[in-house]
């Protein structure tokens, strides 16, 4: 404990000339929300499709492939580096909490007026605990952001070293110190925007507004790209949709060019677009499905409410944590395939091979990697059925693992639940006030495992369907999707209420 | 005056409470899903820094949009006096 608050203490000078969103002072109205939102989006937009300015080439095997799909990334252009810093400041800070202090940070956002009485609780150690904690917290959220900050200087610097947009000498000094001094400042505009949209200013929250941003932006491109790919075949649109139209318009043979649009293997299809819509239509009516406990104020009599719990529980969070232990598995096993391509071990992590479709894409062959990797297409899975077996159970228990650990890590399972209603002077009528977790306990380890469960099932079929983007990532986009909706209902309700009292 | 001021400061607090804890009880007594909804959220308080408001953060992200846009027009323009001068 002694240890890590000096080290928070050390970086406290530094805090002051962190940029910092001031908070909302009065509630920022509905509309304005809206607008702030859009804007800070338009900017996402502008700066992932800007190219960096200074860089000599982006060709090439691109060893994040993997992750940019949950991190909001785009080769090439200003948003390189996406939410990175951000993602990894905080999963670092959580983890390194996370074994002593978390506790602690429940604590704080519950409730203030709690913390002296828990923390002398939970460290009596600790001197002049409320104190200490106010301290604390700021430091917490400020080293958080130092570290982001510093995160993104060190990955900019990693990436012009390590030679991804030609090597130093190529580029000048002056340009790579351009490059490294763009994407830092671009990590920098990312933090304030999350936190500017986080702090009452904006609808949800940054990152996952950025991660769904990204994802439609690729479904939308791939179904409406207007650009022409020569493969063969002669000049072929990109776009399946408009290739579809083209092909029917101008060949002869509208039956081929029909099967052409539906089935052609390099280039999205139409069949492609198909899955997407279904599997979108289908998690949307999953979301649907929940447990409704009625829970009764002590305090305010006949104040009814209830307390949803939802099928999918912990939402998008296993297949991020999923797709996050996944990229990097493979980021490792690629490096390490590249140095030592003959050593057993390094074999049995992965084996890669340039993929002939996409351009210096690796994709895995054997070992490890290829197993949890999905089957490409039901043939493929046919043919080595072991494959597709294993690749199913990893990824169904894998997702309900994660799922269940999360409830513990994030302060939703039933004990911290239980602990909020009774702070809110809440009780489930029928039954005592003792006997509310035991109630809870019965539904909410079911549903954050089978729940996780549904959503890797999901997951895989949209990935055998071969939906546009991946399984992961189209399933991201729809949870987000689907928190916004409820953000807005909420938020107009709220209005409305307001509005009507 | 004073009263007033620190009750305003008081729902500033709560609704601030509401928007970034995971507790979020509405007026109406319906209790908060509880669900992954705000799981990503990771500055959910104030740090102490140089405070800028919204503002300035938007504006400060198209200056560096433009920025960025204006190396690569003047970079475009030296290339070509460069190759058409010696």
């Amino acid at each position: 404990m002694g240890g890590g608050f000096r080290v928070l203490h050390l970086v406290r000078p530094f805090l002051s000339f962190l940029p910092e969103v001031q908070s909302a002072d009065k509630k920022v109205p509905f509309r304005e929300k809206v607008i702030y939102t859009v804007i800070s989006l338009f900017i996402f937009l502008v700066c992932s499709q800007l190219p960096l300015y200074g860089i000599h080439s982006t060709t090439g095997a691109d060893p994040f492939y993997w992750m940019r799909v949950i991190l909001a990334s785009n080769r090439g252009t200003v948003m390189e580096l996406g939410i990175t810093p951000i993602v990894t400041s905080g999963l670092v800070i959580q983890l390194l909490a996370g074994s002593k202090i978390i506790e602690v940070d429940n604590n704080v956002r519950e409730d203030r007026a709690l913390l002296g009485a828990s923390f002398g609780v939970h460290c009596s150690c600790m001197l002049t605990p409320v104190f200490m904690l106010y301290l604390f917290e700021f430091l917490l959220n400020g080293a958080q952001k130092l570290l982001g900050i510093l995160i993104a200087i060190g990955e900019a610097v990693a990436y012009v070293l390590s030679g991804m947009y030609g090597s130093v000498g190529q580029l000048g000094v002056g340009n790579a110190i351009l490059i490294i001094l763009q994407l830092c400042f671009a990590g920098i505009i990312v933090i304030c925007l999350d936190e500017l949209l986080q702090k009452g200013y904006g609808l949800g929250s940054g990152i996952s507004l950025f991660i769904a941003t990204n994802i439609c932006e690729n479904i939308i491109w791939k179904a409406f790209s207007p650009t022409t790919i020569n493969s063969g075949r002669g000049a072929e649109f990109e776009g399946a949709v408009i290739s579809f139209v083209h092909n029917l318009l101008t060949r002869e043979n509208k039956i081929r060019a029909l099967r052409e649009a539906f089935y052609r293997q390099n280039l999205p299809n139409v069949t492609n677009l198909l899955a997407t819509v279904l599997i979108f239509l289908i998690v949307i009516y999953f979301q649907g499905f929940r447990v409704v406990l009625p829970v009764r104020s002590k305090n305010a009599r006949g104040q009814q409410g209830s307390y949803p719990i939802k099928l999918f529980y912990t939402s998008n969070m296993p297949i991020i944590l999923h797709s996050a232990l996944v990229s990097n598995l493979y980021f490792i096993s690629q490096l390490l395939y590249r140095r030592y391509s003959g050593n057993f071990f390094v074999n049995l992590l992965g084996k890669w091979k340039e993929s002939e479709y996409s351009n210096g894409q690796s994709i895995p062959v054997g070992g490890l990697a290829y197993y949890i990797t999905a089957p490409s297409s039901l043939a493929e899975m046919a043919a080595n059925p072991f494959h597709a077996l294993f690749y199913l159970v990893f990824m169904l228990s894998a997702c309900a693992l994660f799922s269940k650990t999360w409830i513990e890590v994030s302060g939703s399972s039933a004990r911290d639940v239980a602990k909020q209603l009774r702070e809110q002077q809440m009780v489930m009528p029928g039954h005592r006030e003792g006997s509310l977790q035991k109630e809870l306990n019965r539904y909410i380890p079911t549903a954050a495992a089978f729940g996780g469960m549904c959503i890797g099932a999901l997951t895989v079929l949209a990935d055998l369907m071969g939906a546009i983007g991946s399984g992961t990532g189209i399933l991201l986009a729809v949870t987000i999707i689907y928190q916004y909706f409820e953000t807005f209902e909420k938020e107009k309700a709220s209005e409305l209420g307001f509005f009507g009292l | 005056m004073a009263p007033r001021g620190s009750a305003a400061a008081a729902a500033g607090m709560r609704r601030r409470r509401i928007v970034g804890g995971s507790s979020s009880a509405t007026a109406s007594g319906s209790v908060g899903s509880g669900s992954g909804g705000n799981m990503l959220r990771f500055y959910t308080d104030d740090a102490p820094g140089l405070k800028i408001s919204p503002t300035v953060v938007l504006v400060m992200s198209l200056c560096f949009i433009g920025f960025v846009t204006a190396l690569h027009v003047f970079g475009k323009l030296y290339r070509a006096k460069a190759g058409a001068g010696p």
